[in-house]
């Protein structure tokens, strides 16, 4: 099981700092706790993946999270002022291959089967950790090793979701 | 690394912006000669977006770990009495 302690405490740290004034200003609108708590987790989310991308330009957390927040549900209010999840339609991540792929039965497939080898691809692809760390939390000797069990990863991963793809009638959507 | 995981290598760099003019020039002379490369390419992109939106799910469960815990465990109480304080009507 890959180390995910110290994420954890940074995601509390910044709950803790960030979250009083996003639920403020989201009450203050009219809003309620589970809408301050939707926006603020949708920008915790993009606030770490612009951090681990090297996107950051803000150095103060805690306004950035308020700023990203009130974007959101002012994008929120102004669409649809109901309970669509915002995941969906605010958290900017569609591409081409998003359009054609489902994630329902062969993500649960790769959530189960191919978990550990999705926790080593997301190590390295969204978490951006570095090789030499990658290799200490999934007990391989060294970043060679750590590197060419990747593409391994990779390579069944590759062969797994298209060989699932292809039998399952209403992935292609 | 035998050859499937060095095309693999390839192409990965490639989709990552990382790979060299002459790497890209070399992929390209793969896929001419070997057109089933292509398709490769194609299941490696919804690969590197199911990993995305495996991992992005990973973290929302990991956040709605800590607000439970912020909004359960009796050390945090100070601070979920300070929230619920702006929602009283």
């Amino acid at each position: 099981m890959v180390k995910t302690v110290k994420r954890e405490q940074l995601l509390m740290e910044l709950y803790k700092s960030a979250f009083p004034a996003v639920a403020k200003y989201v009450a203050r609108l009219g809003g309620s706790l589970d809408d301050a708590k939707d926006v603020f987790q949708d920008a915790l989310v993009i606030y770490y993946e612009k951090a681990v991308t090297g996107n950051m330009v803000a150095t103060d957390s805690k306004a950035y999270l308020l700023g990203i927040a009130k974007h959101l549900w002012f994008k929120k209010f102004r669409d649809n002022n109901s309970t669509q999840p915002l995941q969906h339609d605010l958290l900017n991540i569609a591409d081409e291959a998003d359009e054609h792929i489902s994630t329902n039965k062969v993500m649960h497939y790769l959530e189960t089967a191919g978990k550990r080898c999705m926790d080593l691809l997301s190590a390295f692809y969204y978490r951006k950790l570095p090789m030499k760390d990658i290799a200490g939390q999934f007990g391989y000797a060294g970043e060679r090793s750590v590197t060419v069990q990747k593409y391994k990863c990779l390579e069944k991963v590759r062969d797994t979701v298209k060989q699932q793809s292809l039998s399952y009638a209403d992935f292609i959507e | 690394m035998r050859t499937s995981l060095n095309n693999l290598k390839l192409v990965d760099n490639h989709l990552l912006g990382l790979a060299t003019p002459q790497d890209n020039l070399l992929l390209q002379a793969k896929v001419i000669l070997d057109p089933a490369l292509t398709d490769d390419i194609y299941w490696h992109k919804q690969t590197l977006s199911l990993v995305h939106q495996y991992s992005r799910k990973q973290l929302l469960a990991e956040i709605e770990n800590v607000h439970n815990q912020l909004f359960t465990r009796p050390e945090h109480l100070s601070f979920r009495q300070s929230i619920l304080r702006f929602f009283k009507r």
